[in-house]
This record gives C-alpha cells, structure tokens and sequence, in this order.
C-alpha cells in the first residue's frame, strides 16, 4: 500500500508488562491473552492518517527478558519512535525506567520520540504506580505520558498516533532528517491519489525523490 | 529495616505468593475471567490437544483421519521395537532411522521420546535410603525456596500455549507441571538459570512426558553434547551467534538470490529465525510438521537446526521472491508458515534429507566449534549464589563485555549483509540447480503422501537412503557419561535443606511448609 512516511517505533520496557498485547491491540484491534512469547524481535504495521496523509508505522515489538538486551539493543537504532512501557500493577516495572532510558538513549538517535506508557489501567483495584508518578517521571525526562490498557483498548490509538504526531511535527519543523533512513523515517514510493501533492509538500523544499 | 533488606523482603514474598499459586493450583483462588482464554461457542480440538476457533477444513479432518489409520497399521511395527530397542538400536539402526523419518506414530511418541533422550536411564538412580527424595524433588524444593527466576517463569507460563487443552486454564495441572519442572531446573543448572524460550521447549516435552520425565529431557536438551542447547540460551548467546553466521554463510552459498533478496530488505536472520534455533520451530511451522522436526532432532542431534532452517527457505524461495516489502516478508515468517506450510509434512522431510545431505557434503551442516565450551562449566546441582540483582529483580544497569560484543555482532552482521551484495552474485547459477532439485523431488511428491507401510522394509528411493547410511556416525546416547557426574551431586549441601526435623523427607508437605515458615 502507498504512503506518504514510514515512521519504525520500538516498544520497550520490562517483560510481562503488556508490549506484545499493546502492538496486537493497535494492529489487530483485540486483546489477545493468547499469543506468542516474543523471542528477540517481532514485529506489526498499520497504516494511519496524520494530517490528511498516510503514514505507515513498522513497530518492533521486542523480549523484555534481560538477557535478550544484548539483541535487542541493536533495533533501537533506526527507530523515529520509541513507546517505554511498565506495568502500573507492578511497581518494579516502574523503578526500571530509567535503566530503559539509558538504554534507548544511548543507542538510539537524539530526536527519537519517546512515549512513556503505563499499562494496565483497567487494573484499578491493583494498582501499585499512581498515575501522578508517571506523569512526574515523563515530565523530569522531558517525554509524553498516557496511561493505556491493552485489554479494553483505552489510550492505545493515541498511544501511537500521538508519537507519530509528534514526529510528524519534528519533520514539519525540519528537525529530522528525512533523506537518512537511519533516523526511522522512509518517505513513500507514490502518493495517494487525494494528496497528488505531497512529495512537493516536504519540509525544507527536499524533492520527492523516493527512497526505496 | 534497611531499604536492601525491605526490597529483599518484598522478592521473598513475590516469589512466596507465586509458588503458593502454583502449588494449590487451580481451586483454592480467585482467577480473574480475563486471565482464562474465551474460545467462544464453536471451536475444535486437534488430535494434538491443540483449539482452534475458526473452522477446520473438510481436507484437514480427512488428513488427520488418513493420518492416524497409516499410524494404526504401523503400530504393530513400533510396538516391537520399542521392546527390543537397545537390540534394534545396535543391529537395525538404519531400519531404526528410515522409520523415524517416516513419521512416529503419536501414540508411541512418548515411548520413542523417552528412549531417544535415554530418560529411564537417568531417573533410575541408586539410592541407598527409599524415602530419600529423587534429584528432581529435591531440586524442586530448592527451587522454592531460592529460585529467582520464579517470577519470569511464571510471567511466560501465562502465555505459552494457551490454546492448548493442557495449558488453557490458569493453574491447571499441566500447567502447575510446567512451573515446576522449570523452577526445579533453574536450581538444578544455575549457570543457566531460565531463559525465555525454555519455557516453550519444556511445555512440549510436558504434552507427552511427565513432570519429572520431561525435566530429565530438558536436562538432556540442554547438556548433552547431541544437543547443547545450553550454549543457545546462555548469557550473550554464543551458540545462536554461530548458527546464525552458518545460516547466512548457507544462504549465500546455496539461495544467494534469496539472501540478496532478504538483505536488500533489510531481512536480517535475527528477525525471522530467532524462533527456529531457540524453540526448534515451534509456533513457526505447524505442529504436526513440528513433532515430526523434534523426532528427527532426537534422533540426530543438532545439525537438524540448520538444515530445516535451510529447507524453509529452499522451499518458499520462489514465494517469498515475490513480496514487495519487509511487512509481508515477516508476516509470512510470523503467521503464515505457522498456519499453513503450504506443503505435506512427508515431502517437507523427504526435502529435509537432501538438505541434511547437502550440506553435510558441503561441510556446512554444523557451524565451526566454538573456543570456548558451552556447556555448564560447574557440576550440575552445584549452588552458585544469585547477584544481588538476580535476588531482587532488579535488571542490572552495567552492560557486561558479552552482551557488547553480541550488540556489536548483531549490528557488524546485518551491516555486513547490506554490503555482501556483490559476493552473492557468484553464487546465483548455483542456485538455480537447487531449485532444481526441489522441482525434482515434487515428483514423487504424490507418491511419498501417505506411503504404504508394505514399503518400510526397502528402499523407497535411492537419495535418503543415502542420506541415512551416512547418519549412522551420530550415537544415540551419549548422556551416560553425564549421569555419573549427577550421580556425584553435591548431596551434603542440599542434604540439610531437604530433610525435616525427624531426618525424614516428606516430599509434599515440605514444599508447603517450607513456604510457610518463610512467610
Ligand atoms: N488486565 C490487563 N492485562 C494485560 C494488559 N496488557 C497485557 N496484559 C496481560 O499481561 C500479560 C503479558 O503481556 P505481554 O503483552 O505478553 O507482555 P510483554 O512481555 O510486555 O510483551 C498478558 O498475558 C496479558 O494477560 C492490559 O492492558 N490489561
Ligand atoms: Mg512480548
């Protein structure tokens, strides 16, 4: 299918706090509690609409278990996005954040989008991790925050478009650069039909060159 | 109370309140509805114990039907042999092999397995006091008290096989199986500890064997040298670094048009084939074609890895030259091999052989050894004290030497793929024979469906035999040596964990107790 960007995200952050059932929820619209463990890297994509035009998001969903960092940490390169999940039934998953974030910013690119995700919020009644906690967290690491639930699919959507607006708007603002595809953002092949003029729309006045 | 200690505290009790979970199983507690899969009103179970929700197609009920009648006539066969094995195996090892490959009937599966991984040998350990509890009981208990890898087990357990009959309800029996002999073998081979991926392996062992069957066969998964699965699963990975470097050197050699294919869309091995070495195929080919992989790896040891990992993509060369972009390629990996491999189980092995062959020619069938040895570098049952981090769940924030370099190898490789263009090239013509050959083999395609057993005793065709003559090299058994060194355990240490007060050993209460009293 066309489109007019390709934007790759990364989900991270502890194992069991709800990745996979994240990335199943945006992509397949249901929550799954059956499905594969996640070994090493795996991955979804779907297609949204920012501001009238297509864009395609490539999510890699990846193991949480320590053990598989060493691998995974090599995804993080090339990733405009990155969606740092915990659990809010799990405070250890919280207390974990940071050590993420080193993670991503150290071997991710500078102006890689970060989303901090609480999941879980249909589990009121276990909650460990007040939402104020995170808010405060986002805030001193200067990233979005949102609390989600995969199972009732409450903030997912926004979960990923907001990190896509955002990106959409560092490319408006001619922070990214778009022509290094190792900053996670492809431009499409051909536009659609209702855009002719999207290629010519380009921050910065870049050709429509296609990148494939 | 210090911070250190209220946070060891609260790993304690984590680790407590899970086990207790386990142990009183699935009465006793309050599952939430969510946690239990919905299979809705109409759903089917497989002859493998497997649900499925949409319907089953006429063709495959009328495949599982032809299935277990050819299973039915072979039976008698089987039967014979497995009471003759140590005979059979020594004498008629060929006759031995060319069955396996044609296919274990699923009711001898278990007999098969439990010989091939040589299981009665290592349960039937000397003991001097009958009520001494075994190994694995003892490991167990261990396992309870000190294990931290609890947690984690626990985490994947809720999501292996749920569309299982054995693994579907939270706590079930299987289930509660699972957690145990996971828990007993981060005790039992703490250099190890567990790793995503064991959990897996250990839940189809448990479809056929029991609990303590299926942790000797997970032990011998790991530590025997016909397998060593141990290197794959351990810190940095090393034995997955080897098949992976193997695989792509496969590739480039014999589907080089594939592997320009899949570099130029960035189609690292890392992304597709992950599943294939840690979990031998599972959930990424059906399951029945699955089983019939593991009976042939049991019987021949390692170099299956590489060469059904070749054989996949040998046979959607063609298919997967098509896609246009890397979200049709992985979801081809992901999903639809899993769903429907698109070919017989029977022809998929007749085109294993000749990979098998293939490559062994080539010297290619087995990555090169390693420098270092990866197999446990301690005694098994030896105690090895968890870092403080393990103890609390804390993931660690410095990033050891290991890890970096296997980083560095993920990425010095995939950039290395974008680079190898040109290497390719050399290789294509080869490339076409191979596609020959499996064009060639499709010939007899019908033919091999549902082979008559009549044909057992000849030679169906001239390429596996082969094949199979030259397989003879690998030994069955090669654990012995091992039992000797479990046999030497280091009893003293656990001695004292294990017996009661009275000096006896009352296994299940124990258990239980020796919750309570950390409580
Ligand atoms: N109640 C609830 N459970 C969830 C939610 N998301 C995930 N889970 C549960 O948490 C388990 C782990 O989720 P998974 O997506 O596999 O975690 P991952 O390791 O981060 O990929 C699943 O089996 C679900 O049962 C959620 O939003 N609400
Ligand atoms: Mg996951």
């Amino acid at each position: 299918m066309s489109y007019a960007y390709l934007f790759k995200y990364i989900i991270i952050g502890d194992t069991g706090v709800g990745k996979s059932c994240l990335l199943l929820q945006f992509t397949d619209k249901r929550f799954q509690p059956v499905h594969d463990l996640t070994i090493g890297v795996e991955f979804g994509a779907r297609m949204i609409t920012i501001d009238g035009k297509q864009i395609k998001l490539q999510i890699w969903d990846t193991a949480g278990q320590e053990a598989f960092r060493s691998i995974t940490r090599s995804y993080y390169r090339g990733a405009a996005g990155a969606l740092l999940v915990y659990d809010i039934t799990r405070r250890e998953t919280f207390n974990h954040l940071t050590t993420w974030l080193e993670d991503a910013r150290q071997h991710s690119n500078s102006n890689m989008v970060i989303m901090l995700i609480g999941n879980k919020s249909d589990l009121e009644s276990r909650r460990e991790v007040k939402k104020e906690e995170g808010e405060a967290f986002a805030r001193e690491h200067g990233l979005v925050f949102m609390e989600t639930s995969a199972r009732t699919a409450a903030n997912v959507e926004e979960a990923f478009i907001n990190t896509a607006k955002e990106i959409y708007e560092k490319i408006q603002e001619g922070v990214f650069d778009i022509n290094n595809e190792a900053n996670g953002i492809k431009i499409g092949t051909v536009s659609t039909p209702t855009n002719p003029s999207i290629g010519s729309n380009l921050p910065g006045g870049q050709s429509s060159n296609s990148c494939c | 109370m210090s911070e250190f200690q209220e946070q060891l505290l609260h790993a304690d009790e984590e680790r407590i309140k899970i086990c207790r979970k386990y142990l009183s199983g699935r009465n006793n507690q309050i599952i939430d509805q969510w946690e239990d899969p919905d299979f809705g009103l109409y759903y089917k179970i497989d002859r493998y114990g497997f649900i499925h929700t949409d319907k089953l197609s006429r063709d495959f009920d009328e495949q599982e039907r032809k299935e277990k009648e050819v299973e039915i006539q072979r039976a008698q066969k089987w039967l014979k042999m497995v009471k003759n094995w140590n005979k059979f195996k020594e004498t008629n090892r060929e006759k031995l092999q060319r069955r396996i490959y044609k296919g274990v009937p699923d009711k001898l599966r278990r007999s098969i397995w439990l010989k091939l991984l040589n299981i009665e040998n290592q349960m039937s350990q000397p003991s001097d006091n009958k009520n001494e509890p075994s190994i694995y009981n003892k490991m167990l208990l261990l396992g309870f008290k000190y294990s931290t890898e609890v947690r984690q087990i626990d985490n994947d357990i809720n999501r292996c096989f749920r569309d299982h009959e054995y693994f579907r309800e939270r706590y079930s029996t299987k289930q509660q199986q699972l957690f145990n002999v996971l828990v007993a073998y981060s005790m039992y081979n703490m250099e190890l500890g567990y790793c995503q991926g064991m959990s897996t392996i250990t839940a189809v062992l448990l479809i056929y064997l029991d609990e303590e069957e299926a942790f000797w066969a997970l032990n011998t998964l790991m530590i025997d040298k016909k397998f060593a699965m141990h290197g794959l699963y351990i810190v940095g990975f090393p034995k997955l670094m080897r098949y992976l470097a193997n695989h792509d050197k496969i590739l480039t050699k014999f589907l080089p048009k594939l592997k320009k294919f899949l570099d130029k869309h960035n189609m690292d091995s890392v992304l597709y084939s992950l599943k294939w070495f840690f979990v031998i195929f599972v959930e990424r080919i059906p399951f029945s074609l699955c089983l019939r992989i593991w009976d042939i790896f049991f019987l021949e040891g390692e170099r299956v890895l590489p060469a059904m990992a070749y054989t996949i993509l040998k046979l959607h060369s063609t298919k997967l030259l098509k896609f246009k972009d890397m979200d049709a390629i992985t979801d081809y990996f992901q999903y639809k091999l899993h769903k429907n491999f698109g070919y017989t189980d029977n022809f998929v092995i007749k085109t294993l052989e000749i990979s098998l062959n293939e490559l062994r020619t080539r010297k290619m069938d087995l990555p090169p050894p390693s420098d270092n040895i990866e197999l446990p570098k301690c005694e098994l049952g030896t105690f090895i004290e968890p870092t403080i981090e393990k103890k609390l769940g804390l993931r660690s924030s410095c990033f050891s030497d290991t890890e970096k370099n296997v980083t560095d190898l993920v990425i010095a490789r995939s950039e290395e793929n974008g680079n190898s263009l040109d290497v390719i090239d050399e290789n294509l013509a080869d490339e076409m024979s191979n596609l020959n050959t499996v064009t060639n083999i499709s010939d007899y395609e019908g033919e091999l469906s549902y082979m008559d057993d009549d044909l057992d005793d000849e030679i169906t065709y001239t390429n596996s035999h082969q094949n199979r003559k030259s397989l003879t090299c690998t030994s069955i058994t090669s654990i012995s040596e091992d039992r000797r060194s479990i046999s030497t355990l280091n009893q003293q240490n656990f001695e004292e964990i294990v017996k009661d007060d009275d000096g006896e050993y009352r296994f299940k209460e124990l258990i239980s107790n020796s919750i309570d009293c950390n409580t």
